[in-house]
């Protein structure tokens, strides 16, 4: 058992669940408690002790079915065809056991263990061999769909079906002479042939379940990084759902890391008046210290983001990360452009997430199907909304920066500069692509304190980091 | 103590709390192998009431354990009693004359008051709190640390120790050993992660909203004069509304809250009217109470098609929820 506890462990480990020794020695001490009669409390005492994030629970009922129920339901499954095919009931089945055991005693003399085992249906042995012969075979290092059929074989070969093949053949053979009813000579005929299949079939099964076991988790892993590294631009819209989950996952951190820092800042400095006042009961010894409170630093975001077609796949996770950055301060202000700028900070608030982007990507703010015109953009915002910044102020600007040789009115962002306490430009073109054609990066990012290539999940992480960091 | 896992769901059903096989197990777990239970999950789903009953079952004192942002050792663990202490040191000024009598040198003076300074960090002024209570008790207890996610990363360090060893240290007084190991029930919303530290020492149990027929199994045990027909009834709206995005998903304490309400008003069975005007009993928010209006119709509609099949004559509006 303690083999096959270190095992799962290291099967779960595989799959990517943490799971530490001391965890796997807790297993074995609950499992010895629960014992192995039942199923249900075995799997609870498992789940229990190894598994401790409700988000790795999934991983952990597909895996421990298929590893423990394994090889063992498999063969049931088998025999249970054979009966189904061969329309008995339980007790009719038994009996034809029965007097199959009894044939074999007479006539089975030369027949090989498994053999007799596999026809008196004695699971138990044959799941023993197979285990034997999976290890010879090297089954556990089985990787990919393609081997499949290698192992297949290569099992077969250490279970000796060739000769339990043969030897089955004998036995029709004898059983044409003996004495036997024709009904029940046809019957022992048909059992005989099914049994020969389902072993086969148990084979092909059993190694399929052991290709499972190694990539249930590794798959998803692949997909998600996969993911992470492609460009916004080049999404399907499955991909689209997870980079959902992932930026919300993203959001979840930024809120973590915050509220950490704020924790830490809480205490600030010695305050000696209320000291004083509040040890006089204790004749003014000062048992209890006082501190001040640090003021709570309210960050304010102002966010202006392109909505135009150029970066439409972008914006709208772009508009995503800002929804969630909302919900994150009080004070986030978001504003949208194509050419006119409109603020979309009271739909975002009232209404939820999917509502808010319809609105803003649909054109109920802003005409969407203008060309994008990012230097009347800033003028607008510069002459109306001015005001939103102050020196407290983060200024975050999203947008590719492609002006269809627009006036500029870099002096715009300049004037933003000025005021705010930083202005940051997320772009999602390719670094190497700025300042070419109509791209108007490079007179903007002399205004921008921070300038960074947003074009993937991994390079917003960054950009998240990054301002959590400060 | 438990002897198996039956036994468990038994002397829980006896309490009026249904567990189901998963929870026994790890409750079973835990009082053998004398681990804490990290018991996770949405709100409302009964994760300290898990603890309230396993304590009255066992008849164990509950000692219980509130965590929020700021916690410290002080509340949590133990604090000396300033004032009573204050008090020892004017009885000590008062005294100490008379202590002094007879000292011959400055040496001699010192090691007598050193001797009478012992008291002044003794058990005498200690003030337990909950954490050092269940480490001292001398009944065997049950320990609940609520909404353990409310806490500082800083006290969860704290915690460490004693879950482990079942021992604190007092640096004055030393370490002080459980005399009986009690058992731990700690709750998280799961507002934030815990520490692997902790999750290791801790037995994990997660649980989920609960199905129809267990839901309505607790209201028939926790409300039974509720009208049959009435519990299915909202049973089935409660867990339509599970289903919905909510900012707070309505817990098995929400449905119970309404089917009480509900009997309390000598309502039999739902209808369109009633629910209305009692859905801010289950639902919590105002943008949620619009969204649920719209589930809601839906449900009726649902249910008209339905019955439409059935066909019903003469069923009025009224009744569409039944």
């Amino acid at each position: 058992m303690e083999e096959k506890l270190v095992e799962f462990a290291n099967l779960l480990r595989e799959n990517g669940v943490r799971v530490s020794l001391a965890e796997t020695l807790d297993a074995f001490c609950a499992s010895e408690l629960t014992g192995l009669g039942e199923r249900e409390a075995f799997r609870a005492a498992l789940r229990s002790t190894m598994i401790k994030r409700a988000s790795e629970l999934p991983v952990f009922e597909e895996l421990f079915d298929v590893y423990f129920s394994g090889l063992g339901e498999i063969i049931k499954q088998a025999s249970q065809a054979v009966q189904d095919a061969l329309s008995m009931s339980d007790q009719e089945f038994q009996k034809f056991l029965d007097q199959i055991e009894e044939m074999l005693k007479k006539e089975g003399k030369k027949l090989s263990e498994l053999a007799k085992q596999l026809l008196q249906n004695n699971s138990g042995a044959i799941e023993k061999k197979l285990r034997e012969a999976a290890r010879a075979a090297k089954l556990k290092g089985i990787e990919r769909t393609i081997e499949e059929n290698y192992f297949a074989r290569a099992l077969a070969r250490e279970l000796g079906l060739d000769k339990i093949e043969g030897e089955i053949k004998e036995l029709r053979e004898q059983l044409e002479k003996m004495d036997l009813g024709q009904a029940m000579k046809a019957r022992m005929e048909e059992y005989l042939e099914r049994r020969l299949k389902a072993l086969e079939d148990i084979i092909r099964r059993y190694v399929r379940m052991e290709r499972e076991k190694r990539d249930i988790r590794q798959r998803e892993d692949q997909r998600m990084n996969q993911i992470a590294e492609k460009s916004f631009y080049y999404l399907s819209e499955e991909e689209l759902r997870k980079m959902q989950e992932a930026v919300q996952k993203l959001a979840q951190r930024l809120k973590n890391a915050i509220a950490i820092r704020r924790k830490r800042a809480k205490k600030g400095r010695f305050d000696i008046k209320r000291t004083l006042r509040s040890n006089l009961e204790y004749g003014g010894v000062p048992f209890k210290l006082r501190f001040e409170r640090r003021k709570k630093e309210r960050p304010q975001v102002v966010i202006l983001c392109d909505v135009s077609d150029s970066v439409r796949n972008a914006s709208r996770f772009m508009l995503q990360f800002v929804y969630s950055l909302q919900d994150l301060y009080s004070r986030v202000r978001s504003f949208i452009f194509v050419s006119d700028i409109g603020e979309v900070t009271e739909h975002f608030r009232t209404n939820d997430i999917k509502d808010a982007l319809d609105v803003a990507l649909k054109g109920d703010v802003i005409n969407v199907y203008a060309h994008s015109n990012f230097g009347y953009a800033f003028r607008s915002f510069v002459a109306d909304h001015i005001g939103a910044i102050n020196k407290r102020t983060t200024v975050i600007v999203l947008g590719d920066a492609r002006n269809n040789y627009n006036l500029p009115h870099d002096w715009c962002l300049r004037e933003i500069q000025q005021r705010a306490k930083r202005v940051i430009w997320l772009n999602p073109e390719s670094r190497n692509t700025w300042g070419f054609g109509d791209s108007e990066m490079e007179r903007y990012a002399i205004h921008c304190d921070m300038v960074e290539e947003c074009r993937n999940l991994n390079q917003l992480y960054r950009v998240v980091d990054h301002l959590v960091a400060r | 103590m438990f002897s198996s896992i039956d036994e468990v769901i038994d002397r829980f059903a006896k309490n009026n709390y249904i567990a189901s096989r998963r929870i026994a197990t790890v409750i079973y777990l835990a009082s053998s192998l004398k681990k804490p239970v990290l018991v996770e999950g949405p709100a409302g789903v009964g994760k300290t009431d898990l603890a309230k009953v396993l304590a009255a079952s066992l008849g164990h004192d509950l000692i219980r354990l509130q965590c929020y942002e700021g916690l410290d050792e002080g509340k949590a663990l133990y604090e000396w009693e300033y004032a009573k202490q204050l008090l020892y040191t004017q009885i000590l000024k008062d005294k100490i004359s008379e202590v002094l009598t007879g000292t011959k040198s400055l040496a001699e003076a010192v090691d007598r008051i050193a001797k009478e300074d012992d008291v002044f960090f003794s058990e005498r002024f200690v003030l337990p709190r909950p954490l050092m209570k269940a480490i001292t008790s001398e009944e065997p207890s049950v320990l609940l640390i609520d909404e353990i996610d409310k806490a500082d990363a800083e006290f969860e360090a704290f915690l460490l120790e004693l879950l482990s060893d079942f021992q604190i240290s007092v640096p004055e007084l030393g370490t002080l050993k459980a005399k009986h190991i009690p058992l731990v029930i700690l709750t998280s919303n799961n507002a934030r992660e815990m520490s692997d530290a902790l999750k290791r020492r801790c037995l994990h149990l997660y649980i989920d909203f609960p199905d129809r027929k267990q839901e309505l199994a607790i209201i028939k045990l926790k409300v039974p004069e509720a009208a049959e027909k009435l519990s299915e009834e909202v049973v089935n709206v409660v867990q339509s509304l599970r289903k919905l995005d909510l900012k707070k998903t309505p817990g098995i304490s929400e449905t119970l809250d309404w089917v009480k309400a509900l009997t309390l008003l000598n309502v039999q069975s739902l209808d369109q009217e009633l629910v209305n005007e009692t859905l801010d009993t289950i639902v919590k928010y105002e943008a949620d109470v619009r969204k649920a209006q719209e589930e809601l119709k839906d449900y009726v509609r649902r249910v008209r098609a339905r019955r439409g099949a059935d066909a019903a004559p003469g069923s009025s509006d009224k009744d569409l929820l039944n």
